[in-house]
This record gives C-alpha cells, sequence and structure tokens, in this order.
C-alpha cells in the first residue's frame, strides 16, 4: 500500500525509562504515541535525536549521552541503541553501544557497527579500533588508527561517494525532523541554510532557505499549503538585509490591500503551520523522512487540530514516516486504535511499557477512557 | 484550515469509535484540498445517542448553515430498518441534506474481510472517486445503495471535485 517506509527497528536499552524498549512502528506510515505525563514519549523523540545529533556530526560522547541518562543510574548495565531502516529497498542497521566504566566520568562507546543488506560496513569492538578482518567492504579510518572510546566513529568514517550506502544512511539519519517547537524563540532571520532543522526549530528560517536553495520547487507545495490555512497569505518573501543575512517576510493581501509582515510577526499557531508546510514540502523534496513532532497540535485552536493532523499523516502516506505525541482530544481522534500506540509506566522506579491501542480493547468513548485514566495495558498496574 | 462553514460542507456524526475511525481513514483519502469541506465529529456514545445529538445540536445549525451536509454513521445491528428509524426523526425540511451510512451490524465485522479501517476507509473512498462499487457492494454495505445514489448527486461534487 505504501513505499519508502523507514524504521523497520527502534530499539533502546538502559536510556531513562527505557528498558528493552522496542518502537512497535513496523509498516506503519503515521503513529500517535498516548500516555499520562512522564509516560516516556517524549524520551522516545529524545532517543532519536541522540541517532540523529550522531549524523549530524556530534562525535563525543559526552556531549550525546551522560551518566545521568543511564536508568536509574545503573552503570553496570551498558546503554544501547538499534536502528533498521528501509531506504529504498534497501536495510540499514546501525547499533551503539555505551557503558561507564568504573571510575569514568563519561560514558564510553563499547561497541558500534553499521550494517548494509547483509554486508557489515564497519563494526567496533570493545578496544575502539574499526576491525577491517571482518569482511571484505569494511571502511578504515586513516590507515585503520584505533579511534578513542569517547568518541563514534560514524561522524568520522570516510565516505567514499553519494552513493556510498554510508552516506545514504548518515544523510537520512541526519535529516531526521525531531521536532518540539517553541514558537516564541522563532524569528525569520537567517544566516545560512541547513535542511536540519533543530528540534525547538529556531533555525526555522535557515531550514526554509535551505530547502529552498535545494529544491526551488518546493515553494509551491508549501505556498498551496499555506493558502489553505490562510487564503489572504500572497507571498513569502526572504530578502537579503545585510550581507549574508536573510530575513523572512509575510505578504498577506485582500481586496482592501496588502500588509507585509516579519515572521516573528505571525501568532504561535501561525508559525507552526509555517513549520508544517516546511514538513510536507521537506519530505517530498529530500524525504522519505522520519518526523517525530511532541504535541503538533501545541499552540493550534482547536477547529484546525483535525485537519493539521490530518495533513501530516495524509502526507507520509506516499512515503516517510510520521510519529506524534499528543494529550489533545481532537488529535487524539484523527487516529485509529490501529496507528495509535499506549505508553505507560506504574512509577518512577520502573520502565516504560509500550502496546498497540488496538490490543487494550478500550470500549466505548476512547477520550473519556483517557480521562479517567482507564488506558492501561492488562500487565500495567 | 478548520471546515468552512459557509462553503458547502459535510459533517460527519459518528455513532462510535469504530466509525469514527473508519470516517476519519475515508477522509484521509480524500484530496487534501477538501479537508477544509469535510469534518468528522466526535463519537456519539450510539445511534440513538446520536439522533439525540443531532436534534439537540444539529438541527438548528443545519438551519443556519445551509451549505451543510450531514452524515450520520451508524451501526443496523442487522435491522435495515433501522435508517427508517433514524430517518423518522429527522425534520422534513432537512431530509435531502442528510444521510445515514454503517455497516450491517457493526464495523468491526468488516475488519476479516476487509482489512483494517485504513484499507477499508481507503476502498470505500477509492469506489466513490472512481464511482464504482467494489466495496460498497459488500454483503455487510450493500444496504446502503439508494443513500450512496444520493450522496452521489449531492455530495460527491463536494468532496471529489472535478
Amino acid at each position: 500500500m505504501y513505499h519508502s517506509l523507514v524504521i523497520r527497528r527502534f530499539y533502546v536499552h538502559n536510556f531513562r525509562c527505557l528498558e528493552n524498549f522496542e518502537l512497535p512502528i513496523s509498516g506503519q506510515s503515521s503513529v500517535l504515541l498516548i500516555g499520562k505525563n512522564g509516560s516516556g514519549k517524549t524520551t522516545v523523540g529524545f532517543a532519536l535525536e541522540i541517532l540523529q545529533k550522531i549524523a549530524r556530526g556530534t562525535n563525543r560522547v559526552g556531549d550525546l549521552v551522560n551518566p545521568k541518562d543511564l536508568t536509574r543510574g545503573r552503570a553496570d548495565v551498558p546503554m544501547r541503541f538499534e536502528i533498521e531502516v528501509e531506504l529504498e529497498s534497501e536495510i540499514y542497521g546501525y547499533a551503539i553501544t555505551f557503558d561507564l566504566p568504573t571510575g569514568f566520568k563519561e560514558l564510553r562507546v563499547l561497541d558500534e557497527r553499521l550494517e548494509f543488506g547483509s554486508k557489515l560496513i564497519y563494526v567496533r569492538e570493545e578496544l575502539g579500533t574499526l576491525v577491517p578482518e571482518h569482511g571484505p567492504g569494511l571502511r578504515t579510518v586513516q590507515g585503520n588508527l584505533p579511534i578513542a572510546r569517547h568518541l563514534v566513529a560514524l561522524p568520522i568514517i570516510q565516505q567514499q561517494s553519494k552513493d556510498d550506502p554510508l552516506f545514504i544512511f548518515k544523510r537520512w539519519l541526519a535529516h531526521m525532523l525531531i521536532l518540539r517547537p517553541i514558537p516564541s524563540l522563532i524569528s525569520g532571520d537567517s544566516s545560512e541554510e541547513t535542511l536540519e532543522p533543530n528540534p525547538p526549530v529556531t533555525n526555522f528560517a535557515a531550514w526554509f532557505s535551505g530547502l529552498l536553495a535545494q529544491v526551488p520547487s518546493a515553494y509551491s507545495k508549501i505556498d498551496q499549503y499555506l493558502k489553505q490555512l490562510m487564503p489572504d497569505l500572497n507571498d513569502i518573501k526572504n530578502p537579503l538585509v545585510g550581507r549574508d543575512f536573510k530575513s523572512l517576510i509575510v505578504q498577506f493581501s485582500t481586496d482592501q490591500g496588502s500588509v507585509n509582515l516579519p515572521f516573528e510577526d505571525l501568532s504561535d499557531g501561525e508559525k507552526c503551520f509555517m513549520i508544517c508546510a516546511v514538513v510536507l514540502a521537506a519530505n517530498s523534496a529530500y524525504g522519505p523522512v522520519l518526523c517525530f513532532w511532541d504535541e503538533p497540535d501545541n499552540y493550534l485552536a482547536i477547529s484546525e487540530v483535525q485537519n493539521f493532523v490530518m495533513a501530516l499523516r495524509k502526507a507520509f502516506r506516499s512515503g516517510g514516516q510520521f510519529i506524534a505525541t499528543s494529550h489533545n482530544s481532537e488529535a487524539i481522534r484523527a487516529f485509529s486504535d490501529e496507528n495509535t500506540l499506549v505508553l505507560y509506566r506504574r512509577n518512577h522506579l520502573e520502565p516504560t511499557i509500550i502496546r498497540k491501542l488496538e490490543g487494550l480493547h478500550v470500549t466505548g468513548d476512547l477520550v473519556g477512557a483517557l480521562v479517567r485514566g482507564e488506558v492501561e495495558p492488562d500487565d500495567g498496574p | 484550515m478548520s471546515l468552512n462553514n459557509h462553503q458547502p460542507h459535510v459533517l460527519v456524526l459518528p455513532e462510535d469509535e469504530a466509525n469514527r475511525q473508519l470516517a476519519n481513514e475515508f477522509k484521509l483519502n480524500l484530496d487534501q484540498s477538501v479537508h477544509t469541506r469535510i469534518h468528522v465529529d466526535r463519537e456519539a456514545g450510539g445511534w440513538i445517542k446520536a439522533l439525540d445529538r443531532f436534534e439537540s445540536e444539529h438541527v438548528v445549525r443545519m438551519h443556519r448553515y445551509p451549505n451543510r451536509f450531514m452524515v450520520l454513521v451508524i451501526d443496523f445491528d442487522g435491522s435495515e430498518r433501522r435508517r427508517n428509524d433514524v430517518t423518522s426523526r429527522i425534520p422534513e425540511e432537512l431530509r435531502d441534506r442528510v444521510f445515514v451510512l454503517g455497516a450491517l451490524r457493526e464495523p468491526e465485522d468488516l475488519k476479516p474481510v476487509l482489512g483494517s479501517y485504513e484499507r477499508i476507509g481507503s476502498a470505500l473512498a477509492k469506489d466513490c472517486r472512481e464511482e464504482t462499487d467494489t466495496t460498497w457492494n459488500h454483503e455487510l454495505l450493500r444496504h446502503n445503495a439508494g443513500e450512496l445514489a444520493r450522496l452521489r448527486r449531492h455530495v460527491r461534487p463536494i468532496l471529489f471535485p472535478l
């Protein structure tokens, strides 16, 4: 039914509340995570963000994870992340494990590997050295020098070309959209271009510039979507206002005339419309991407929520994956039991449990059951 | 991108969660440009409650918004007479703008034979778009044929514009 589905497996162990945790989203183009505060929904996004940061070039372990991220500070158990994705019918698998040896203040890489199909691209074991004898085609780093254990190898392994599986995988991982927008901090100013928005999307203008620089036709998709939401939108301009410095201006027009508004003067909800438009355009332009949006209904009028969520769900049906978290009844109602996952935690000492809502057999009014705290796994309380 | 009440639009009132999910998945298969023309309302909690809500909330609003069409999605619970029971409570002057659809028993019965709600919603929308009745002609759905014919005349141009 769909093509270009991305995550086949995402596994996390010993990271905050996620213990032996597997996110069951294989085969789903859009998924909603629900659960009480503290159940672990946002933490799933933080876990994905660690892999995203690695692909975006953060290679020092201390800049990725800290000892306090170990579940209940449990230092004798390694922290592990595994992801398996399908991109253009090819399977990529990446796994990294961190440990905290006695007497150390920073976590270190225990092992790390990248696979492409049945082929091992590189593997790193306890001594921190790439191990070429594991098979043909393995990469080395500048004469097979050992890599210090406080560094992750993925950002520094040399890629051979744009067709190199290493490049394709790393680029996909870097392009993941992990979004927790804070509209009040988003301005229209940019001095660079990027395809890598940060979680609060404070570099929105740089992302907008980067997308249009790479794929100018993406503007028509942005424009088309926004005009449905704001029929008086006329144009979005991004003029140079200084040397290498641009500032977004949004022009609205009616029969009565037109007005130019600096981007920062838009309302919080309107800024979220803009972000949504760029997400949709990005998935078309350089996708399929994985988009994890923590509470996309935040800042929106209740009358906007259903269609906002539906637009995202619909866009990702033709490629990529959309994961949302929400406490909003309208957003929850925009999904089905088939694509809703319930996260649950008995208390702060126990790990997150995740179950498909479909399997919980919640009868009657789902939102009412959520309000009453009745949606929990059979093995929950 | 909220519903535009002043242009022709469709408000879906589902009896329960299952019908709401089916309606949502149907909506997902419409062109995004018509998403402002259809809204799936919160579920009523049973067909009688759907009718109660229709009478208490929607009759007055249908008079206020003459471009509104309503689709009540209910369970027939094995009785095709259910449609008459519902229609009899719809004011005469609104009957042209109100439609009653649903599975012969309940939507859950469709899943073993037609797949997930995502698949069923997609198949039903495809039939409407292409003016076929491949899925609508299933034995659990074919009792809706009369309403579908009315929907084709009044609602299809709203949700499937040329």
